[in-house]
């Protein structure tokens, strides 16, 4: 198909040039391109999406419950020698001591991109050395690293109940079997009620009553525990060597049978824990927790939120819509049930919106400037120059995928960022030739060695150029703090594409240029009809 | 035809400005005007910095602190009245409320404490807003028309409540814009302090949300057991918290297991409602109630509770916080639409003028990311306190300061292999002192912006990305017309004026060209929220870069020997 040519007579002084000259017959230059493209549309599809880039924050708070102590005392020998031991830890940033009535809570921010893992275990592993330095009466220490991916949720979910068709602890189970069932969806990390109340049986003693039957709550205690216990099942052995089985069963089987608990007898006539007490089958009054949702009619409802959190480094998009799928599939059962639910929170859309979105300015972006050029340069050279765009834009996603980069919002702009320079290096390639084919005498040069020619002397000042641009954009991978980490992807993926054009455009553009333009029919072109008088011709380098 | 006519009457153009000594001084001085001016917009405020913009979003949330001690109920209240105020705009989609609880976490709940919420004094109400697309408000908009509303109404309520609006952030999230850190010895007094220092926050203009992160002292009663009456009567102090623990606050004593229920169920006990309730906060009536309360001894004998303790009214004792083992409170306000630096150092002027009598006042001495802090010592006793000012202005230093350092080590790096290339320093200046100049097109392109725009457009830490981008951008335009020229006058011999001038014409389409790429690929930039400083930067800087490449280092070539 394409026919092989010796071109070994130009001479060439930069890479520009012996890139050109390599590829211009290289019958693997149109099956690279294809590739090229086949990547980078993979990559796009298959790299995780979300809205904001992972930023590693990693630190962990340490609460440590001490009843009866004041915060004075809680400060004095609990939280000073405690800071002063977390302040060996090497990676430390700040540490918040709260001394509170009855607690101490201590919360450890490492510096930003310390490793999550090992300052967890570090933190966890310097309290468990000092245990001994703790004060009698203070309960164990609970040590909890948070973790920014795993800790925000991607998904949030209100449950309510618009009809009374399940009592309140059977519509709990419903939604507890919901989130059993998220909960073993791939890459779901961890889900959470808000605003659920536990099932609980609730004696409340009337003190009026209490005093008429001469009782005291000491006694009401004593009796429901001396009845609410459970025995595992007892073995025994028949003369023949059979097993039998027997247990003994809960006594308390329903709400009636607390009611009748007996708390006292007086002269024969037993006292009922009904008598000086109401006992309700309900839900946990001690939890003050509660939760709401007003529609914008004014309903309103109380609700139960589901929140479900993904694993870091996965597709905010895909474990949104698994989980979305699964709802769908309940819903009707739901409906049935009485139990309405809406999503509340999507950050798998909205990721996947700021992501689609920026992808269309890209593409937009990428119109506007192969129109553009269609003007200054003409629709053949135009299409050459567009067509690098998805190319390096392919290599650079396919890097970015290979570093366990996600696609963001971030690396979008980095892109659109690049998008303004990395045409740069194929049009001045593009305008070198341009220039070169329509200058005189340009009609009896060789095509091949016009193009290697014009590549080649524009490569060394476009090299540093790039060169330029790219060290302007590395010392930003050194920022640090929370907006060096938020803006990471910038210096990592810029750097790249401008790499990338570089390559693109030695190889490519001559390439096509070889397949697309040709001095020979200069009628092509509106303006190179007419005659061109610029007398430059420099072949630089060839002195040097 | 028309088009190489341009290029020949542009040659010419710039062939006269560098043949003409006088013109050449007027472009310089013209240019050296502008720089100047530009530069002075900074302290005249024409351009304001901030590090990131707002951004519009579908959701905020409402933050309800109320004075520790509240009831749920009060908390209730409270969020109810914001309710009924946001229902009332078309936008909202729906609200959620958490009572006694912080909402699920967000990126902005992260860092603002908002998992950590746990107590009947605290309550979140998310706030979902239609699509912001199809929305004309701009939710920071529509949080700064509500944010006097609802706090005029609600706060009210309960008095010692902050409400506070939390957007969601559009970068990095952090505490509060504004945050002063307040040091001292004495948790007491630095409490004290800080609420100076909130006093002198709320006087200042565009600070909204100002909060005092300390406990409030409220009433409480403390039982203290008589040692030897409890002894006498057979009783144990464990024994009397154990009862009065179960009758207020209630205890499950004994569970149900279940077969068909994923949990067990407990059984609470407690005394009712109705027998808990106290008519009013006063000692006396809870003399009363906690006389109906009777214990049983081990000899089944029943003991009134009131015979064996004692009971006090005290105030509660606040929390003490420490940041990095110093006691420290916080004291933090957020900002209406404007950037912090200009409260921030109005909110430090006034600070300086009120505590002047009272305390000794010392600056930071040095240009640190600290170096708004204030040192106090009060003149009576000797106290020392530090008024440290962190949050979002701090990491807005920290940021601007680390961008800076790219910057320079940028600047560097560009000059050593301009050397390495050209083997001439002049050259290699003359490049780099013309991209530097390129900073006149970012400055004057966002004072434009800002008078265009009807909110106020900020130099941003994405502007500043954009800078440096443009100095690598700039660079290169004149990279090639450097070695364009050189080349003409070592292979054709050309006179050095000429070469420059015919360099600065060939050059100029493709440096144009380029120039038009950068600028129509910035221009959907421009309109984002979080980048548009980024845009704006590339936009005009670009314009700017381009007339100084094909004008001033033409010029500047022109009077050096290097070429």
């Amino acid at each position: 198909m394409i026919e092989e040519k010796d071109l070994s007579h130009i001479k060439t002084t930069d890479f520009a040039g012996s890139l050109a000259k390599n590829f211009l017959y290289n019958p693997l230059t149109a099956v690279l391109a294809i590739f090229l493209l086949a990547i980078g549309y993979l990559s796009l599809e298959i790299m995780p999406r979300e809205e904001d880039p992972q930023i590693s924050i990693s630190g962990g708070s340490i609460i440590i419950p001490a009843p009866g102590l004041q915060p004075k005392e809680i400060e004095k020998i609990l939280v000073e020698p405690l800071e002063q031991k977390l302040r060996e830890i090497k990676g430390i940033e700040h540490i918040y001591a709260m001394s509170m009535e009855n607690v101490a809570v201590l919360n450890v921010m490492y510096y930003i991109g310390q490793d999550r893992e090992s300052s967890n275990l570090k933190l966890y592993d310097k309290v468990m050395q000092n245990m001994d330095m703790l004060p009698k009466n203070v309960m164990h220490p609970l040590v909890k690293p948070f973790d920014i991916d795993i800790d925000i949720p991607i998904l949030g979910i209100a449950f309510y109940q618009n009809s009374n068709n399940l009592s309140y602890p059977e519509y709990l189970t419903e939604i507890e079997n919901l989130k059993k069932e998220i909960a073993s969806l791939d890459n779901v990390a961890k889900t959470q009620l808000k605003g659920a109340h536990k099932q609980q049986y609730n004696v409340q003693v009337d003190l009026a009553k209490l005093k008429g039957y001469h009782l005291s709550l000491g006694q009401i205690v004593k009796g429901i525990e001396s009845i609410a216990v459970s025995v595992p099942s007892v073995k025994a052995q028949t003369k023949n060597n059979e097993l039998v089985i027997f247990g003994i069963k809960n006594v308390i089987d329903s709400i009636k049978d607390v009611e009748n608990i007996i708390v006292a007898q007086y002269m024969g006539s037993p006292t009922y824990l009904k008598d000086v007490a109401t006992v309700i089958d309900s839900t946990d009054i001690q939890n003050k927790q509660s939760a709401y949702i007003i529609f914008k009619d004014g309903t309103e409802y109380e609700q139960i939120t589901l929140s479900v959190s993904k694993l870091a480094g996965t597709n905010a998009v895909f474990v949104a819509d698994d989980v979305n799928k699964l709802l769908k599939e309940n819903k009707n059962r739901l409906t049935k049930l009485g139990i309405g639910c809406v999503v509340t929170r999507n950050y798998g859309q909205r990721a996947n919106e700021a992501v689609n979105e920026l992808i269309h300015h890209l593409l937009i972006t990428i119109v506007i400037i192969a129109i553009m050029l269609v003007f200054f340069l003409g629709w053949r050279e135009s299409l050459i120059v567009t067509f690098t765009v998805p190319a390096i834009l392919a290599i650079t996603l396919f890097i970015a995928f290979m570093t366990d980069q996600t696609i963001n919002r971030i690396t979008l702009f980095a892109f659109l960022l690049s998008l303004g320079l990395l045409v740069d290096a194929a049009i001045i390639v593009i305008e070198n030739i341009h220039r070169h084919m329509h200058e005189e005498g340009s009609e009896n040069r060789d095509m091949d060695e016009l193009l290697i020619t014009a590549s080649d002397e524009i490569g060394a000042p476009t090299n540093v150029a790039t060169l330029a641009i790219i060290l302007t954009m590395v010392p930003m991978a050194f920022v640090g703090g929370m907006m060096g980490e938020f803006m990471k992807p910038i210096p990592y993926n810029v750097p790249v594409a401008l790499l990338a054009s570089l390559f693109i455009a030695y190889i490519f553009t001559p390439y096509l240029g070889k397949k697309l333009l040709s001095v020979s029919k200069p009628q092509e072109d509106e303006k190179s009809s007419e005659t061109e008088q610029k007398p430059v011709t420099i072949t630089r380098g060839e002195n040097k | 035809m028309a088009h190489n006519n341009k290029g020949k009457r542009f040659e010419n153009f710039v062939f006269n400005i560098l043949d003409k000594k006088s013109l050449s001084l007027l472009v310089m001085l013209l240019i050296f005007i502008s720089f100047v001016a530009s530069m002075l917009m900074f302290p005249a405020k024409g351009v304001l910095a901030k590090m990131l913009p707002n951004k519009s979003t579908n959701t905020f949330t409402v933050y309800i602190d109320m004075p520790k001690g509240k009831s749920i109920g009060q908390t209730k209240s409270v969020a109810r009245c914001v309710t009924n105020l946001l229902q009332k705009e078309k936008e909202v989609n729906d609200m959620e409320i958490f009572l006694g609880q912080g909402s699920p976490l967000d990126y902005a709940g992260l860092v603002k404490g908002s998992g950590m919420k746990q107590g009947e004094e605290f309550a979140e109400i998310v706030v979902n807003l239609s699509d912001k697309h199809s929305r004309k408000e701009k939710s920071y908009k529509m949080v700064q028309r509500l944010r006097p509303v609802i706090k005029d109404t609600c706060q009210s309520i309960v008095r010692g409540t902050v409400i506070k609006m939390i957007e969601m952030p559009a970068g990095p999230p952090t505490l509060a814009s504004v945050v002063l850190e307040v040091y001292g010895k004495d948790n007491r007094k630095v409490i004290l302090l800080a609420a100076e220092v909130a006093d002198v926050l709320q006087v200042v203009d565009g600070l909204v949300d100002v909060d005092v992160m300390a406990d409030e002292r409220y009433k409480k009663y403390t039982l203290n057991p008589i040692a030897d009456k409890t002894a006498q009567s057979g009783l144990s102090i464990k024994q009397v918290n154990q009862i009065l623990y179960l009758a207020f606050e209630g205890m499950g004593v004994a569970v149900k297991n279940t077969i068909d229920l994923n949990n067990q169920i407990p059984i609470f006990v407690s005394l009712s409602e109705e027998s808990q309730s106290i008519d009013k906060n006063t000692l006396e009536l809870l003399r009363n109630k906690l006389g109906q309360l009777s214990l049983m001894n081990m000899k089944g004998v029943m003991i009134p509770l009131i015979e064996i303790v004692e009971i006090r009214e005290e105030l509660s004792v606040p929390m003490i916080y420490h940041k990095d083992l110093r006691t420290m409170v916080n004291v933090v306000a957020e900002t209406d639409m404007v950037s912090q630096v200009y409260p921030l150092l109005q909110a430090r002027e006034k600070m300086i003028q009120r505590f002047a009598q009272k305390y000794e006042i010392t600056k930071e001495p040095g240009i640190t990311t600290y170096m708004f802090d204030l040192h106090l010592q009060n003149k009576q006793t000797g106290e020392k306190f530090l008024l440290r000012f962190d949050g979002e202005m701090k990491v807005t230093l920290d940021t601007f300061r680390d961008l800076g350092g790219a910057f320079i080590a940028a600047l560097i790096l560009i000059f050593l292999l301009l050397v390495v290339y050209y083997k001439s320093f002049a050259l290699s200046a003359i490049v780099l002192g013309g991209s530097f100049l390129s900073i006149i097109g970012v400055i004057v392109g966002h004072w434009i912006a800002d008078m265009i725009t009807t909110e106020t457009f900020f130099l941003t830490a994405t502007s500043l990305i954009g800078f440096i981008a443009l100095m690598g951008i700039s660079s290169r335009n004149s990279l090639l017309l450097i070695d364009f020229a050189q080349g003409l006058i070592k292979e054709k011999g050309m006179e050095k004026t000429r070469a420059i001038a015919l360099a600065s014409a060939t050059r100029a389409k493709p440096i144009i060209l380029t120039a038009i790429a950068i600028i129509l690929g910035s221009a959907l930039l421009a309109s984002d929220p979080v980048f548009g400083g980024l845009g704006v930067a590339l936009i005009s800087g670009t314009v700017a870069a381009v007339m100084i490449s094909l004008i001033f280092i033409p010029i500047l070539l022109n009077k050096t020997k290097a070429i």
